[in-house]
C-alpha cells in the first residue's frame, strides 16, 4: 500500500467495513457474478421475460416454442447478476479544502481528506467484495482518474489519484457529471463525494443525466462542523475560497441566519436527490467516517430490495 | 495646578469617551482572518440581518460611550443646586462668623494647647478665640485642596452686631486656593477676643445680611463657644440659623471652648454706694465678686487703684461655686474732678472681667436746699427752726466735714430756684405751695431728684392731700388724716420705743439689736395718715414706724427720683430727735445719700456701647476729644444739636476696657473734662456651655452639624449642594446592563448550541 493507502484507509475504519456487503440497489452490468443483482438481462439461470425478435438478435436465444404456437418470432430474457461497478467520484474544488488545523477541538480533517478517505474506504470494500472501482477527482473538470477495475493493486490506483496535487479550482459539477456519464460504458453506481457547494443545479442536472443513463447514485454529503454550526466568536473576516468575496462581522449576529440557510441547502438537498432517486448521507468531518461509512452503507442496505 | 472642579475634571476625562470607538477601530485591526467555503450562506444572512445588526451595533457604541460619559461626569463629583442647574462648575461659598465676645477669651482647656504671641514674644494658654483662627486656617486648606471652586469670607460677631454702616467682613469673599491660604491666615490673625459682648445673638441681623449678599449654594461656619446665656436665654440666635437653613444654606456650628470645669472669677461691680462724692469726703464704694466655678475660691485679694496709683486692697476669705460676695470700702478724694477708681483680681481662664473701673465725680460742695416753712427762713439765715436743724446735721462744721453746702430758702424762692443743681430738696413744714413751686418739684423728682418733707404745725391737710398727693398722682407719700399725740402706752411694762426702725437701707445701721440712740427718740406728736389709705397698693415704703403701728417716715417713688415724708417736725418741736440724738445726724446724711443716689449714679458703659457728652450751645464748644484706651488714641467728634440749647457729642462705639476721657472747651477757654468708665459685660463672664443636647433642643428644626475645634475638618461632602456622584454611577450601572442586554441580542453572548443536521 502507498503511503496515500495508508493515510485514507484507517485500520478502525476498515475493520467496520469489512463487516457488511456492499450490495447495489439497481442491476449492473458487469463481467462477473456475484451477489449483486444486474440491471442488464441476459443469458442467465433465471428466466424473466419475453420480447419481440428484432433485428440483430442472437438467433439462438428464439423462444421456438412459442413460434410453434404463436406462429411469431419473440426472444427469451434472463436476469444476470454480474459484480458492482462502483465509480467514486470525489470533489476537488477549493471548497474542499476547508477544515483541518490544530486549534479544531477535537482535530478534524479537512473536507477533501474526509472525502477521500470515504472514497477509498468504499474502494477497498469493493474490491474486497470483487467489484470493480474506479475513482474521478474533479473541480471543473474531471482532473484524475482511475477507469473502475477489480484489481487488488486498483485501491493503489485510486489512492494515488486522490493523494495527487490538485489544482482545487471552481467545481462545475454539471459537465463534470456530464463527462463521467459520457464516459462510463456500463451501467454502475455513482457515488459523488463533495460539499455540494456550488451550482446546485448543475449538480442535480448532472445527476439526473446519470440516472437517465440507469446508473445507481449516491451522494455522500461532506461539510466541516464549522459549516453546519458555524460557531464562530469575535470579529472574524471571511474570505471566500471559491465565491471571491469577503464578510468582515461579528459571527453570533449573523449566526442565525446563517443556520437558517444551511438548513435551507440541507433540506433542497435532500429533497432534490430523493428526486433523482439517489442516496444520500450527511458526513460531518468531525464525526468518525466508520460511523459515516456503516450508517451509510447500512441505509443502502435497508433500502435494498 | 488648576483646581479640581466639575468642570476641569469633566473636560479632562471627555477624552475617555471616545475609548469605545478607539476599541471598536483596535478590534477591526485585530480581526481573525477565515477562509470560508461556504460564503454564500453568510451573505445570505447578512443581507437578511444587515440592518438588525447595524442598529445593534450602533446601539452598543451609543450604550458604551454613554456608560463612559456617565463615569467620567460621576468622577466629577457634580453637585445640584437647589436654585437649579448642576453646582459643579460654581463656586461654594464658605462663611464664617467667628465669634470674637469677650468670653471668647476663656483660656479652659488642656495645659499643652498653648498659642505664641507673636507681639509680646511670650507663650500663653490657647484661648477659645485662638482655637477658633486655627479653625478658620484650617478651613481654608481644606478647602484649598478639595474637590471643586470655593470662596470664603470671615467675618467677626462685632462687625456683624454694628450698625447699618457695618465694617466690611474681616476677610471679603476670597477664591480659595493654595496660594490664598496665607491671605487668610493674615487676616484672622488680625483678630482678637474683644472685650465686648457682641456675640452671636447681637450679630444676628449682620449675619442674615452677610449671608444674603453671598448668593449662591452657601455653607455658613459659626465658630464660637456657644455659652448658654447667648443660646439659651433667647430664641433669635435659633431663629436666624433657621432662616439661614430655609434659605438653603448648609449650617456647621464649631465649638471651640476649651474641655473641662474652668474656675472663673468675675468683678460684677464696682459702685459708689452713698455718701457725698465731695473733696475730702469719706465715700462708701462697694466691690462684687462672683465666683462661677464649679468649686469655691479662697483667699481672694482684690487690688485697687486710685487714679492710677495703688491703696489697700480687700480680700475675700471666701466665695462659694455660684455665689457672689461683696465688700466695702471707703475711698476719700482730696480734690474735685473725676477720679478713676480700679479694682482686678488675680488672672484666671478668662482675664477681661477681672478688672472693673469707676469714674466718681468729685465737686467741692454738694449744694442741697432746704425750704423752711417757718416764718424767719425768709431772712436767708438758718434760723431756730426746723432749717436749722436739718442744715446743722447735713453741714455740721468743721472737723466733720459733710460735702454737703445747704441752703435754706423760704418756700416763695422755690419756683424761681434753678433746682437742677442742687443734690437734694429739703421740705421743711411748709403750709403751701404754689402751683409753679409743686410743678417745679415734680418735675425735679421726675428727673431723679430726692426730695423730703417734714410735717409740723404748719402743715395743713388739705393742702397737701390737694395739691402734693392728689389722691396719689402727686409727689407726696400719703393722704394726711390730722395731726395727733402719740400718747404713752400706760399698758406696758416697760417703755417700749416710740421709734422703730423698718427695713430700709436709711436706717439699716439703726437695725438690729436695740439702738438706745434710737429708743431714746421721743414722738410727742405726729401726722397721722388717712385710715383707708393702704401703703401696699399705692407701692409706698416705709423707713420708720411709731409703736402704735402708724408710720412715721415713708418713702415713695415719683419718676426717677425718690420722695421721703417725715411726719413729725424736724426741730425738737413735736419729738425731741434733732435734741442731741447722733442718730437724727446719722438717718439724715443717710438719707441725703440715699436719695441723692440715683441723681450720682455713675453712667455705665458697657464695652461696645457708645459714650456720649452733652454739651450746652452757647457755652461749650462743639467739638470733643476722646482718648480712648488703651493707648490713649484721640477720637475727635464733633457735637451735634438734639433738643433745645443741648448739644450730644458721641464715641459711637468703645472696643476696650477703661477709662475714657471727654476734653472739650468752653467758648470762654476754660478747659472741660470728664471721664467715662467703660468695663466688660459682666455676664460674659458667665463661662457655663449651652452643649450639644441644649443646642439641639433649643434649634430643633434647624438642620446643622456640630463638630468640636478639633475635630472639623471641611471635606468635600460640606459642599453646597446635592451631590449627584451616586445617581450617575446607578445610571451608568443601568446603562451597561443595558449594554450586556443588547450584547447579548447582537450575539456577543455564547448562546446554546442548536444542530441543524
Amino acid at each position: 500500500m502507498t503511503r496515500g493507502s495508508r493515510q485514507y484507509l484507517r485500520p478502525d475504519a476498515i475493520a467496520r467495513i469489512h463487516r457488511l456487503e456492499l450490495r447495489a440497489r439497481a442491476v449492473v452490468e458487469g463481467a462477473l457474478a456475484g451477489l449483486h443483482k444486474s440491471p442488464f438481462k441476459g443469458q442467465s439461470v433465471e428466466f424473466l421475460q419475453h420480447r419481440e425478435y428484432v433485428r440483430g438478435d442472437d438467433l439462438r436465444r428464439v423462444d421456438w416454442k412459442v413460434w410453434g404456437r404463436q406462429d411469431r418470432f419473440t426472444v427469451k430474457e434472463f436476469e444476470e447478476e454480474t459484480n458492482l461497478r462502483l465509480t467514486l467520484l470525489v470533489d476537488g474544488s477549493a471548497s474542499m479544502d476547508y477544515g483541518g488545523g490544530a486549534e479544531a477541538v477535537p482535530p478534524r480533517p479537512t473536507k477533501y481528506d474526509a472525502a477521500a478517505t470515504l472514497a477509498a474506504s468504499l474502494a477497498w470494500l469493493a474490491l474486497s467484495h470483487g467489484d470493480a472501482v474506479g475513482c474521478g477527482v474533479f473541480d471543473d473538470r474531471l482532473r484524475g482518474s482511475v477507469p473502475a477495475r477489480t484489481k487488488r493493486s486498483q485501491l493503489t490506483s485510486i489512492c494515488d489519484v486522490l493523494e495527487a496535487p490538485r489544482n482545487a479550482g471552481t467545481g462545475d459539477f454539471h459537465r463534470v457529471l456530464r463527462s463521467v456519464a459520457e464516459s462510463l460504458p456500463k451501467r454502475g453506481m455513482v457515488v459523488i463525494v463533495s460539499d455540494l457547494l456550488g451550482d446546485r443545479d448543475g449538480v442535480f442536472a448532472g445527476l439526473q443525466l446519470l440516472r437517465t443513463r440507469g446508473h445507481d447514485l449516491a451522494i455522500v454529503h461532506v461539510l466541516d462542523d464549522d459549516e453546519i454550526d458555524f460557531r464562530f466568536e469575535g470579529a472574524t473576516r471571511f474570505e471566500g475560497l471559491e465565491l471571491p468575496a469577503h464578510l468582515a462581522c461579528n459571527p453570533r449576529a449573523l449566526r442565525d441566519g446563517y443556520l437558517a440557510a444551511v438548513e435551507a441547502f440541507l433540506g433542497e438537498v435532500r429533497q432534490r436527490a430523493a428526486a433523482v432517486r439517489c442516496d444520500y448521507a450527511l458526513v460531518r468531518t468531525g464525526e468518525p467516517l466508520d460511523a459515516a461509512l456503516v450508517r451509510f452503507l447500512s441505509r443502502r442496505a435497508s433500502v435494498a430490495v | 495646578m488648576p483646581s479640581l472642579d466639575f468642570a476641569t475634571l469633566f473636560w479632562w476625562g471627555l477624552p475617555l469617551v471616545a475609548a469605545p470607538v478607539l476599541i471598536h477601530l483596535i478590534n477591526l485591526l485585530r480581526q481573525r482572518r477565515v477562509k470560508w467555503a461556504a460564503m454564500e450562506f453568510l451573505l445570505a444572512s447578512q443581507r437578511r440581518y444587515r440592518t438588525r445588526v447595524l442598529l445593534r451595533q450602533i446601539a452598543l457604541l451609543a450604550l458604551r460611550t454613554l456608560a463612559v460619559l456617565g463615569l467620567v461626569a460621576a468622577l466629577a463629583q457634580p453637585r445640584w443646586r437647589s436654585a437649579g442647574g448642576i453646582a459643579g462648575g460654581d463656586a461654594t461659598t464658605h462663611l464664617v462668623i467667628l465669634d470674637d465676645s469677650c468670653s471668647m477669651g476663656d483660656a479652659t482647656g488642656d495645659e499643652g494647647d498653648l498659642e505664641t504671641d507673636a507681639a509680646a514674644g511670650d507663650t500663653r494658654r490657647a484661648t477659645a478665640f485662638d482655637r477658633g483662627r486655627r479653625v478658620v486656617e484650617r478651613i481654608a486648606a481644606d478647602l484649598a485642596s478639595s474637590v471643586g471652586r470655593h470662596r470664603l469670607a470671615v467675618a467677626v460677631t462685632s462687625q456683624l452686631a454694628a450698625s447699618a454702616d457695618a465694617l466690611p467682613p474681616l476677610l471679603p469673599f476670597t477664591d480659595i486656593a493654595p496660594g490664598s491660604i496665607q491671605t487668610v491666615r493674615d487676616a484672622v490673625g488680625r483678630a482678637a477676643a474683644g472685650a465686648g459682648a457682641a456675640g452671636p445673638r447681637e450679630a444676628c441681623s449682620g449675619m442674615r445680611r452677610l449671608v444674603a449678599a453671598a448668593g449662591g449654594p452657601r455653607v455658613v461656619w459659626l465658630v464660637g463657644d456657644f455659652r448658654g446665656r447667648d443660646w439659651l436665654g433667647s430664641d433669635e440666635p435659633a431663629a436666624t440659623l433657621r432662616q439661614l437653613a430655609a434659605d438653603g444654606a448648609t449650617l456647621r456650628l464649631v465649638d471651640c471652648a476649651g474641655n473641662g470645669p474652668g474656675s472663673n472669677l468675675t468683678l460684677e461691680r464696682l459702685a459708689v454706694v452713698g455718701g457725698v462724692p465731695a473733696a475730702n469726703v469719706l465715700l462708701p464704694v462697694e466691690v462684687e465678686i462672683r465666683n462661677d466655678g464649679p468649686t469655691a475660691v479662697r483667699d481672694v485679694a482684690v487690688e485697687l487703684r486710685e487714679d492710677g496709683g495703688g491703696r489697700p486692697g480687700v480680700r475675700i476669705d471666701e466665695i462659694p461655686a455660684g455665689g457672689t460676695v461683696s465688700r466695702r470700702f471707703d475711698v476719700r478724694f482730696t480734690t474735685p474732678g473725676s477720679h478713676a477708681l480700679e479694682a482686678s483680681l488675680p488672672g484666671d481662664v478668662l482675664q477681661a472681667d477681672d478688672s472693673r473701673q469707676a469714674v466718681i465725680d468729685v465737686v467741692d460742695r454738694v449744694d442741697v436746699l432746704v425750704v423752711d416753712g417757718a416764718p424767719d427762713a425768709a431772712s436767708g439765715g438758718l434760723g431756730s427752726g426746723d432749717g436749722f436743724y436739718v442744715a446743722t446735721a447735713l453741714a455740721p462744721g468743721a472737723g466733720a466735714a459733710t460735702g454737703l453746702r445747704p441752703r435754706v430758702v423760704p418756700p416763695a424762692a422755690l419756683a424761681a430756684t434753678d433746682l437742677s443743681r442742687f443734690d437734694c430738696l429739703w421740705i421743711l413744714d411748709v403750709e403751701r405751695l404754689d402751683a409753679a413751686a409743686v410743678a417745679a418739684v415734680e418735675a425735679y423728682a421726675r428727673a431723679g431728684g430726692g426730695v423730703v418733707f417734714f410735717c409740723g404745725p404748719r402743715t395743713r391737710a388739705d393742702v397737701v392731700n390737694d395739691t402734693l398727693h392728689r389722691g396719689g398722682e402727686g409727689l407726696f407719700p400719703v393722704p394726711l388724716a390730722g395731726a395727733i399725740d402719740l400718747l404713752p402706752d400706760a399698758k406696758a411694762a416697760a417703755q417700749t420705743p416710740d421709734v422703730t426702725v423698718e427695713d430700709h437701707p436709711v436706717v439699716a445701721v439703726l437695725a438690729g439689736q436695740r439702738n438706745p440712740l434710737l429708743d431714746a427718740v421721743r414722738i410727742e406728736r405726729f401726722w397721722a395718715i388717712d385710715r383707708g389709705f393702704d401703703a401696699a397698693d399705692h407701692g409706698v415704703r416705709r423707713l420708720l414706724s411709731l409703736r402704735t403701728g402708724q408710720p412715721l417716715a415713708i418713702e415713695k417713688t415719683f419718676g426717677d427720683g425718690l420722695v421721703v415724708a417725715v411726719l413729725t417736725t424736724a426741730a425738737p418741736e413735736w419729738n425731741n430727735w434733732a435734741r442731741a440724738n447722733p442718730s437724727w445726724v446719722v438717718v439724715l446724711l443717710e438719707l441725703e445719700s440715699h436719695l441723692a443716689r440715683l441723681r450720682r449714679q455713675a453712667e455705665s458703659v458697657t464695652v461696645g456701647e457708645a459714650v456720649t457728652v452733652r454739651l450746652e450751645a452757647g457755652v461749650d464748644e462743639p467739638d470733643v476729644d476722646f482718648v480712648v484706651p488703651p493707648d490713649a488714641a484721640v477720637v475727635r467728634q464733633t457735637a451735634v444739636a438734639t433738643s433745645g440749647p443741648l448739644l450730644e457729642a458721641t464715641l459711637s462705639a468703645t472696643a476696650r476696657a477703661g477709662i475714657v476721657e471727654a476734653r472739650w472747651r468752653r467758648l470762654d477757654g476754660t478747659e472741660q473734662q470728664r471721664s467715662f468708665a467703660v468695663n466688660v459685660d459682666p455676664g460674659e463672664g458667665r463661662l457655663e456651655r449651652a452643649g450639644i443636647g441644649r443646642l439641639e433642643a433649643a434649634l430643633r428644626g434647624v438642620p446643622f452639624r456640630y463638630d468640636r475645634a478639633t475635630d472639623v475638618a471641611a471635606t468635600a461632602g460640606d459642599v453646597a449642594g446635592r451631590p449627584l456622584a451616586v445617581p450617575l454611577l446607578i445610571v451608568v450601572a443601568a446603562l451597561l446592563l443595558l449594554e450586556q442586554l443588547v450584547a447579548y441580542a447582537a450575539g456577543y453572548h455564547p448562546v446554546a448550541r442548536r444542530p441543524t443536521a
